[in-house]
């Protein structure tokens, strides 16, 4: 099963870089970097995305108390930061071509930037010394609290200045937000699946891995106990 | 809910009446936002016009990093005896430790702020001219927020040994709504009159904030307080 | 064109780096099943 989804990750990976490369018209304003676009806002869905998982099963450690559940809450905050650091980097690199400049406190910039530093705590509070139950009820409690802050940040910052990101979807308020052509639209949509799938092939091997751990330490402890008696 | 604010109260009241024969958090709490003062006079030239404009910064980080300095110190010191221990085996609803902790620590910053606060509009020579009971409204909104999400998050680190460096970096990230809705509506009493209109709303932000993470807070707790 | 470049090559430096930290963590694991295989075989 996750041999053959692996298989499945890397023909659908060619496929989309060959879609974004060659297939999708360039944009007539930016020229070729506008194609940073599909892998960025790709990021930015999985990292949104990992950290609703990291609130769904924080909620769902608290009543049920399994530490599998406890086990994907970590690993998809892990790959969420990870991702949030893909969009971190590509950001600036695109704006730096497009706005001219590395940085700006806009909302949406602002905001992912703060995620990166929740999701980094959330971290940090797993690696707090201590039993695995207090850690995982711990962190579950934090991971509900950061994700109902996430929406807050962004309205408060939102509030605090709105400038640059042109609104690709949806109503644009007061200004006129470009659109996005229909094989741009594919290609964007392509690349979102393929980022999905990597990150649920990334979830599974790292579940795996921790499930292993967990395994081997307990047969290390059953030999503790025999070589004991 | 008698009940849960009786004991609340009397948890408040022990943590003030230990503060106040040791006054030990308070006084350290002063001389830090003092010595804070002293660094920003340094760092902004002092005589300059320009200083109006970081005022309401000041306030704002003067309060945040005193206060953690005391919400450091609101759990740990429960450890020594063992005494946190005692409160969560005591028949009460572990909320109203919650509740009574956050009243304490809330109390101990307002104090902090009545005296740092005019300090710094002496020291810079700052003349107040804005709504004073609106400035009062803001600081009481900011500061209740910062303590609420503070005094949860405090709990929440004191079972990490490490748990001083661990609170700054789990609290700054999860106040930042409530920093920047408290700095702008600061700012805008105290330099940009004129945008009064957009002060509501970010007054609203922070009464909705408040609101909002005092429920969750209050009803997690009981989830840090297990044994 | 250059920026464009750098950003895919970010991009896979930090996915080909947490799939070195996730390979490290399975490494420190096979040891630890080598050991007890070994320890295993010689009671």
């Amino acid at each position: 099963m996750h041999r053959s989804l692996i298989w499945i990750l890397i023909i659908l990976m060619s496929v989309a870089l060959y879609l974004v490369f060659i297939w999708s018209p360039i944009e007539k304003v930016m020229g070729n970097v506008q194609k940073i676009f599909y892998f960025h806002v790709g990021s930015a869905w999985v990292a949104f995305l990992a950290f609703g998982v990291v609130f769904v099963y924080s909620i769902l450690f608290l009543m049920k108390r399994k530490r599998s559940y406890d086990m994907i809450a970590g690993i998809s905050a892990e790959i969420g930061v990870l991702f949030t650091a893909i969009v971190l980097t590509t950001g600036p690199i695109w704006g730096r071509s497009a706005w001219n400049t590395w940085w700006t406190w806009e909302p949406r910039l602002t905001t992912t930037f703060i995620l990166f530093f929740l999701y980094l705590a959330y971290i940090f509070i797993r690696r707090m010394d201590g039993a695995w139950e207090k850690k995982a009820r711990l962190a579950a409690v934090f991971g509900i609290i950061s994700f109902i802050d996430v929406p807050i940040v962004f309205m408060a910052i939102r509030w605090w200045n709105s400038k640059l990101h042109p609104i690709v979807f949806g109503d644009a308020p007061n200004q006129s937000g470009g659109g996005i052509e229909g094989e741009m639209l594919v290609t964007l949509l392509f690349c979102l699946g393929v980022i999905t799938l990597l990150y649920i092939v990334l979830l599974q091997k790292g579940i795996y891995i921790e499930r292993t751990k967990l395994a081997v330490e307990n047969v290390k402890k059953n030999i503790q106990e025999k070589l004991m008696k | 809910m008698r009940d849960l604010i009786k004991s609340a109260l009397a948890i408040t009241w022990k943590d003030l009446y230990a503060e106040w024969r040791t006054k030990q958090v308070f006084s350290t709490m002063l001389i830090f936002s003092g010595l804070v003062i002293v660094t920003f006079s340094f760092a902004f030239d002092p005589t300059n016009n320009t200083i109006r404009a970081v005022i309401p910064g000041m306030i704002w980080v003067i309060t945040i990093f005193a206060g953690i300095l005391g919400l450091n110190r609101s759990f740990i010191s429960e450890q020594y005896n063992d005494s946190l221990h005692g409160l969560i085996v005591s028949p009460i609803d572990p909320s109203s430790i919650y509740f009574g902790k956050f009243l304490s620590n809330f109390i101990i910053v307002l104090f902090v702020q009545m005296i740092t606060i005019p300090l710094l509009f002496i020291l810079f020579d700052y003349k107040m001219n804005g709504n004073i009971l609106l400035f009062l409204l803001v600081l009481f909104l900011g500061s209740a927020g910062f303590i609420c999400v503070g005094t949860f998050l405090a709990a929440l680190s004191a079972n990490s040994r490490s748990s001083e460096m661990l609170l700054p970096i789990i609290l700054f990230p999860v106040i930042s709504p409530i920093v920047i809705a408290a700095v702008q509506s600061t700012r805008i009493l105290l330099i940009d009159v004129e945008e009064i209109e957009s002060l509501f709303s970010w007054i609203s932000l922070m009464a909705g904030y408040d609101l909002l993470f005092f429920v969750f807070c209050f009803f997690l707790f009981e989830f840090i307080m297990e044994v | 064109m250059s920026y464009l470049f750098a950003a895919y090559m970010v991009i896979w430096i930090l996915l080909s780096g947490y799939l070195v930290i996730l390979g490290k963590r399975q490494q420190k694991i096979n040891k630890e099943i080598e050991f007890i295989r070994e320890l295993e075989n010689t009671q």
